[in-house]
């Protein structure tokens, strides 16, 4: 569930990137869920015309989503409706593109980053759109030698190497047919299944996956000449081909004729959120333990890649030791690492230590990481926000994870008996712990206060006052701007005035906090 | 266990023979009784005057006699404020002085830190360090007069711990942890530079995560990022 400060934070971004209008249409959907065309027009009292765009806008950028459903109509015949989903995750994600775009300029080339650049600018393009793109920049740029062809290889091939590397995908179905929920017929093994894995899928992650391409097709390109990708038609039948034409229809002046298949690409998000939760997971380890972890942590996290299902995957896959070892070779800085030096970081990593042998396998808990570095966050606002004594409680709470009493607390903690109850209520009213009160009557009445840290409760409570911090750093840039343009207004020239420096650092100062705060959110919301 | 009192049977006296409970009132004799029955307990004087259904003036002058006797006194305990009543000859336990670290109802928090201090320190010179090695070389090191208990020692290392200030970590049998049996609990020094603060967060160190007034800011309210004295501070350069 998104929190209030999430869509607010939300808005905010989509406001400041399309303007007023856009905003209002993200906000209705973000607040009631998905909504027809009428609905949203009732909502948001626009014109239609300017509903129809904002949402075109929307999902140009992938942060709206539209699907059907089969509903009864007034004549009992079944009736199709269009719906449009708003993706909260994609919409943050915009925040993100600079942390991207970083990743591609140092794991690809030049060539790479600027077709990188264009998908982010416009959210979804055709192979042709992006050759085009290139061609003309060329033009601009003056570059002699570069013909019209020889752009188009390049393009070709830094297209293949994004694709390769899964930073680029094929979109999504524009209008899939989401099948209505079908619970009473499945069978047992299903429903077991489920349960199994703890929540059932969300309502937006069903329509997603009926909306995803199927996995061959993701990062194919699927043709041989490259620049027609018409022979990719027959191959991927009417599945796809036929979805696909719903967006013809209501974007066919942009994306070329009507009769004319078209193959859209954007930016991978999901590769991308796994590459920052892997260097989040270094970095955590690096701080915590020393380098030689981090660069076995690296090694098992590149040889277990491509075997990683989704973004919050718990465990990394099981290695062989002379697997890992052979990995840890790879990276400069693990030559300096002996097998046994290895296995030792594997244990720190916390790895259970398993048979020595040839065929000892390890896997990193990977879940536990992150949830170390979760707490790391939430302990460090408790201690700056209620001091050493809150802080140490709260850690003690916090590993303790069960109900533990008021002077049990003081004991272990040291902490003065009569101020203990004092913090513990403090923490209790800003909702940082859960409490309950024991009132065991024999011939007096004595009554306890029991105090636990209850994680799933607090970590949203958390990732909302930091969506609510999000909000207010941008906010505060943004009117630093003004002052700043106010200030140049008001001087005339004030080169190397005082106030011009503070506000300049002002706003570096804002900007990188977004930064790492952003790292944060996705500490919490994304891992 | 602790370093203040024995077994609490070792310390009671034999009241002499011609002992001041001879001349005691009927009322007073009650009084004594209630409270030398709850032992090294004592018990608070509200307790007490409801236990016996006194009067006030009266259980306020059998209070007063048995004191001036010296058969009761009254000890400090971690409830503080609260008149709390003894037989003479029993030392406080545990359960009211608040136990080891308590020094006449306060919590010794000086003495407390200068252990926690050492232990640190001890820690960090010994790289890794097992409960029993830390003990050890506190006992050989003489730095305290009074010996502590391994159970106190473990209570400490536990609050540094929580303190983030060392870690616990298992041995592996290499490098450090040489002559340290593998799977053994040991202790080291969280930062590779002894005693250090922990790692700030992204949210703890923008004003908006430590801000108590969170939860009333708002765009456009009375505090709002714009108006918000702490933002004001932090971007003074």
């Amino acid at each position: 569930m998104v929190t209030q400060y999430g869509i607010k934070f939300a808005v905010h971004l989509i406001t400041s990137h399309f303007g007023n209008l856009v905003s209002k249409v993200c906000d209705n959907l973000l607040r009631r869920g998905p909504l027809t065309l009428q609905l949203l027009i009732r909502f948001t009292e626009l014109t239609p015309l300017q509903v129809k765009n904002s949402l075109l806008i929307l999902i140009q950028h992938n942060c709206v989503q539209a699907f059907s459903t089969e509903h009864i109509g007034a004549g009992g015949n079944e009736v199709k409706v269009t719906q449009y989903l708003a993706l909260f995750d994609n919409i943050l994600h915009r925040l993100r593109f600079p942390k991207f775009l970083a990743i591609v300029s140092q794991e690809l080339d030049k060539d790479c980053e600027e077709i990188f650049e264009g998908l982010i600018q416009h959210g979804r393009l055709t192979l042709e759109q992006i050759s085009d793109r290139a061609e003309s920049s060329a033009k601009t740029g003056g570059k002699p030698s570069s013909g019209g062809p020889a752009v188009r290889d390049a393009v070709r091939e830094g297209f293949h190497k994004l694709l390769n590397s899964r930073f680029v995908e094929r979109c999504p179905a524009p209008e899939p047919f989401l099948e209505p929920p079908s619970e009473p017929k499945s069978s047992n093994k299903r429903g077991a299944k489920s349960k199994l894995a703890g929540a059932s899928e969300t309502e937006e992650q069903r329509i997603l996956a009926s909306a995803a391409p199927i996995e061959a097709l993701r990062f194919s390109l699927l043709t041989t000449s490259g620049t027609d990708l018409d022979a990719e038609k027959d191959g991927t039948g009417s599945s796809v081909g036929e979805k696909r034409k719903h967006a013809a229809v209501d974007s066919d002046e942009e994306f070329g004729s009507k009769d004319k298949e078209v193959v859209l690409w954007r930016v991978n998000f999901e590769e991308f959120i796994r590459c920052l939760r892997h260097k989040a997971c270094m970095e955590n380890v690096r701080a915590r333990l020393d380098d030689g972890a981090a660069i076995v942590l690296k090694a098992v996290l590149d040889a277990t890649r491509s075997a990683e299902q989704k973004v919050k995957t718990e465990t990394s896959v099981p290695l062989l030791m002379n697997t890992i070892f052979e990995e840890v070779m790879k990276n400069e800085a693990g030559r300096s690492l002996t097998l046994d030096r290895v296995r030792a970081s594997l244990i720190q990593l916390g790895c259970p230590s398993a048979m020595r042998g040839t065929d000892e396998t390890y896997s990193i808990d990977l879940k536990k990481i992150i949830e170390l570095a979760q707490n790391e966050e939430v302990e460090s606002i408790v201690l700056k926000r209620y001091g050493r004594d809150a802080y140490r409680m709260f850690r003690l709470l916090s590993k303790a994870g069960q109900l533990l009493e008021t002077d049990k607390i003081a004991d272990m903690t040291f902490v003065e008996k009569k101020e203990t109850p004092n913090i513990l209520y403090k923490l209790w009213q800003d909702e940082y712990l859960h409490m309950e009160k024991l009132v065991v009557s024999s011939a007096r009445q004595f009554s306890f206060m029991l105090w636990k840290v209850n994680k799933p409760i607090l970590w949203e409570h958390v990732l909302d006052e930091m969506y609510h911090a999000a909000l207010n750093l941008n906010q505060r840039l943004i009117y630093e701007q003004e002052q700043k343009e106010l200030y140049a207004i008001q001087q005339g020239t004030p080169t190397g005035s005082t106030e011009k420096d503070r506000l300049r650092n002002a706003k570096i100062y804002l900007h990188s906090s977004l930064v790492k705060l952003d790292d944060a959110l996705m500490l919490f919301h994304d891992f | 266990m602790s370093r203040l009192q024995g077994p609490s049977s070792l310390k009671r006296k034999q009241p002499d023979s011609n002992s001041p409970l001879d001349s005691l009132s009927e009322q007073e004799r009650v009084v004594y009784n209630v409270i030398k029955s709850k032992q090294d307990l004592g018990i608070w004087s509200k307790d007490l005057k409801r236990e016996t259904k006194l009067l006030d003036n009266m259980f306020g002058k059998c209070i007063k006699t048995l004191q001036s006797k010296k058969l009761i006194k009254e000890v400090a305990t971690k409830n503080k404020g609260r008149k709390h009543l003894m037989a003479a000859e029993f030392e406080p336990s545990k359960e009211i002085t608040g136990g080891n670290w308590y020094l006449d109802g306060n919590l010794d928090t000086e003495f407390i830190n200068l252990l926690k201090d050492q232990c640190v320190k001890l820690i960090y010179k010994m790289k890794v360090a097992t409960l029993e090695g830390i003990s050890d070389t506190i006992r050989r090191s003489g730095i305290f007069k009074v010996e502590f208990t391994s159970q106190q020692i473990e209570e400490i290392v536990r609050a540094l711990v929580l303190d983030n200030e060392i870690v616990e970590v298992k041995s592996n049998g290499m490098e450090e942890f040489d002559c340290i049996p593998i799977g053994k609990v040991c202790y080291k020094c969280a930062s590779k530079g002894g005693k250090a603060e922990p790692r700030i967060g992204a949210m703890a160190s923008i004003p908006c995560g430590v801000c108590p007034r969170i939860s009333v800011c708002a765009p456009d309210g009375v505090i709002s990022p714009k108006t918000c004295i702490y933002y004001e501070k932090w971007l003074d350069f």
